[in-house]
């Protein structure tokens, strides 16, 4: 007798079973929606807002969702979990939804005083603008920041102000670019190296919290160090380079940029150094 | 029959005993300011805690005072972590897999060393980096996650693009038209290298090897008590509800945009291939998380430790959870060689809560969750989790029979609460769709439910498995011989391979 009671009841149990809306809501929309504030897509008091009353729209938009939000991941279709299944969703939202209110977002970048991220200088790994995805932003002191590019192996730019503000890239999931707070003044457009030299990048060590990158440029082994200047606008870098011959590196003149070196000839963009000179060099930058 | 249903759901299901009666949670106060979506963490040969933040500290919780420390700084999104013999830590960021270094003993990094970044970045925000496992020898495996058309390409990429696919490189990489091509672009991407892809990396990190392919977002690797090499990944297109894979070299686990960058690769955009062609191309997921009920996007797997938590745990794998308030714990078996699962809830109905990232156990044999959202349904910093050495009812071992399941459970059992045993199952169509629902759902017959001598194991006579099911077995009603409820009361076995 014992087996067929299992069966059957097994059997009953399964037919019983109408659609949940609560799990089906679970299974199909909890990781994207939450109650009272947008994640992913809106919330569920924001949905009650624009569907309520109307079940045939909301069913309307979960078979065939369209693009409404700019900046907003587009919702994938709910055909499979088929019509009845959408309507007792629909109710289900509309149930919790009663009477709750959208929580207020907080503005702006509620991490933005934090110890690490206020800290000079600074080096943060971060999606910047007008470089390659493997960018560093550098913050030399509260004045001075830089763009170095991890990709290429190179400085791509140099800015004055503040250093950046990362909330549009921190605030989700990385879909977004930290902003540069001041004006670009200085844009390298290739390495010193050249444009078609081979560059692997090695990573950095930090001298007093600023950056000294290392990487191979073609057969050279090469370090590249930051400091900002003594005072004002404009940076310091200092170069190691060995090499067995005499070196000839680009560093084209840019208007509003004086440049100095204290070692080797820097004529007509182009440093010329003996292998000794290459072994310890700086650039001295003062940006306008 | 439904006042009988009725009637036995009060008899077995009003005994109140739950996880909290057995294990404590509290949240670890983390550092001020900081932002406490956790990414990594690791245990550190002296014990303390390394755990690295969503805006790349890298900082050391010292469990015997509550104290944090910073180790490290300015890290792109690290989702991974292996703490050395040497005090230095492997992290793996958005760009490369780093190696810090406090050479100076001030007890902060003040090198960070790449070790291998040799694989592309479209700067697209869903290119998320897992890892690093290691293995007995030393090597170490990393896996890259694709691609979302939820965002097209950034117009400056590292690395080669790939020519396969319906969108060339102009409209990849250009926001103002993407609404356009985004749906040509396939609802993932892996257009440039490596993404998708299990990377198998020397012990320096100076040689590699492409291992496997077919990932989609595979937020969990690590590998299990047995050697096995476990990944998991996210219910969504091609991913008819989450998987758990046992990864082996060359394999190809079912998402279909990495292929681009299979050696000799001709078979065109694989998006479009014949869906059958890619089904046999696939090997079988080990286990399944059941959208909704057990996981919708499972974590990091980790090994428990022998004296941490019960005895029949130790050198299981336990596994996270970011939508559903639990975590899942992995019961292994093998049929002819081929590794397949059963999965059952832990921390089900406790105050663990969402979000559950990355786990590890301290050197206090305590637990610790970390928790992250990243902009989706997630929550934010670590519960502490002290069992208090009370034993208590739970699953400890399933077998796959020629003939249904054997059981093994901690506690000998309740004979009479046999007859609640009840087993259904269901499949799954691979799809390029978003998820699947359940298909060919059905209760099985229990044709006998056998206890052992000693009432702690159950032979359940359910008729030949049909492979490619995942079984539901369903012990809500199970009580323990001393009238306690099981905990973690549902085991979903993925039957891959059907014993004969």
């Amino acid at each position: 007798m014992k087996p067929i009671f299992f069966i059957f009841a097994a059997v009953l149990m399964e037919v019983s079973a109408a659609p949940d809306g609560k799990q089906l809501f679970t299974m199909n929309c909890s990781a994207c929606h939450l109650l009272d504030q947008m994640v992913v897509g809106p919330s569920l008091v924001e949905i009650r807002g624009l569907y309520e009353g109307k079940p045939d729209d909301f069913l309307k938009w979960s078979i065939a969702p369209q693009k409404k939000r700019p900046g907003a991941i587009d919702m994938p279709s709910m055909v499979h979990v088929g019509e009845e299944g959408l309507r007792v969703i629909y109710e289900h939202i509309m149930e919790v939804s009663k009477g709750a209110v959208e929580k207020k977002q907080e503005k702006g970048d509620p991490y933005a005083a934090s110890p690490t991220q206020a800290v000079r200088p600074q080096v943060m790994r971060i999606f910047m603008p007008d470089a390659s995805p493997a960018s560093i932003a550098v913050a030399l002191d509260d004045l001075n920041g830089l763009c170095w590019d991890a990709g290429s192996s190179r400085l791509r730019y140099a800015w004055t102000g503040g250093f950046i503000a990362g909330f549009s890239y921190w605030q989700g999931n990385g879909n977004g670019l930290a902003e540069i707070l001041g004006p670009v003044r200085y844009t390298e457009q290739a390495s010193p190296f050249g444009a078609d030299t081979a560059m692997k990048f090695l990573g950095y060590k930090l001298k007093g919290g600023l950056p000294v990158f290392r990487y191979t440029a073609g057969a050279r082994m090469v370090t590249e160090s930051y400091s900002p200047v003594a005072e004002g606008m404009g940076f310091v870098r200092s170069f190691s380079v060995a090499t067995p011959d005499a070196v000839v590196l680009d560093f084209p003149a840019q208007s509003g940029v004086a440049v100095t070196a204290d070692k080797g000839k820097l004529e007509g963009g182009k440093l010329t150094l003996t292998p000794a000179e290459a072994a310890a060099f700086t650039l001295t930058y003062i940006l306008k | 029959m439904k006042t009988v249903t009725f009637l036995a759901c009060v008899t077995f299901g009003s005994t109140a005993f739950g996880w909290t009666d057995h294990f404590t949670f509290e949240n670890v106060t983390t550092p001020a300011g900081i932002d406490p979506q956790v990414g990594a963490m690791d245990r550190m040969p002296d014990g303390r805690l390394a755990v690295a933040f969503h805006r790349g500290e890298v900082m050391f919780y010292n469990p015997a005072d509550n104290s944090w420390k910073l180790f490290a700084s300015g890290l792109q999104e690290p989702l991974g972590m292996l703490a050395e013999q040497d005090g230095s830590i492997l992290v793996m960021q958005r760009a490369e897999l780093t190696r810090l270094k406090d050479t100076d003993g001030d007890g902060s990094a003040d090198e960070y060393e790449t070790v291998f970044d040799d694989f592309g970045m479209s700067g697209n925000y869903h290119e998320f980096n897992y890892g690093p496992a290691r293995d007995a020898e030393g090597n170490l495996y990393i896996v890259l996650g694709i691609a979302s058309n939820g965002a097209s390409m950034a117009r400056e990429i590292r690395g080669e693009f790939s020519e396969i696919g319906q969108v060339d490189f102009k409209g990849m990489t250009t926001r103002e038209t993407w609404g356009k091509n985004s749906n040509a672009a396939g609802r993932m991407y892996a257009r440039v290298k490596w993404r998708g892809w299990v990377l198998k990396l020397s012990p320096d990190g100076k040689t590699m090897e492409p291992y496997a392919s077919g990932f989609r977002s595979p937020n969990g690797i690590g590998f299990d008590a047995k050697g096995r090499l476990l990944i998991t990944d996210n219910q969504g297109d091609w991913r008819p509800t989450s998987p758990l894979y046992d990864v082996r070299k060359d394999g190809f686990y079912g998402h279909p945009a990495s292929l681009v960058w299979k050696k000799g690769w001709n078979g065109g955009d694989p998006r479009l291939m014949d869906v059958a062609k890619l089904d046999a191309m696939q090997t079988p997921a080990a286990g399944f998380f059941p959208q909704g009920e057990l996981a919708n996007s499972p974590t990091w797997p980790v090994v428990i430790p022998k004296g941490m938590f019960t005895e029949g745990m130790a050198g299981q794998t336990v596994i996270g959870e970011m939508n559903q308030p639990n975590l899942v714990r992995v019961l292994d078996d093998e049929v002819d060689g081929v590794f397949q699962t059963a999965l059952v809830p832990m921390f089900d109905g406790s105050p663990l809560g969402i979000g559950n990232n990355r786990i590890i156990f301290g050197s206090d044999g305590d637990m610790y969750v970390g928790k992250t959202a990243l902009s989706w349904a997630g929550s934010k910093g670590i519960t502490r989790i002290k069992w208090n050495g009370k034993p208590f009812l739970s699953l400890d071992k399933i077998k796959a029979l020629p003939e249904g399941f054997v059981l093994r459970f901690s506690q000998p059992l309740d004979a009479t609460t046999l007859k609640t045993l009840s087993v259904k199952k269901h499949t799954y169509d691979y799809h390029q769709a978003y998820g699947a629902p359940k298909k060919d759902e059905k209760p099985l017959a229990i044709a006998g439910a056998k206890l052992s001598k000693d009432s702690m194991t159950v032979t359940l006579d359910v008729g030949a498995l049909e492979e490619k099911y995942l079984h539901l077995i369903d012990m809500t009603g199970l009580l323990s011989k001393e009238g306690d409820k099981i905990l973690g009361a549902k085991a979903w076995y993925n039957v891959v391979k059907a014993p004969n």
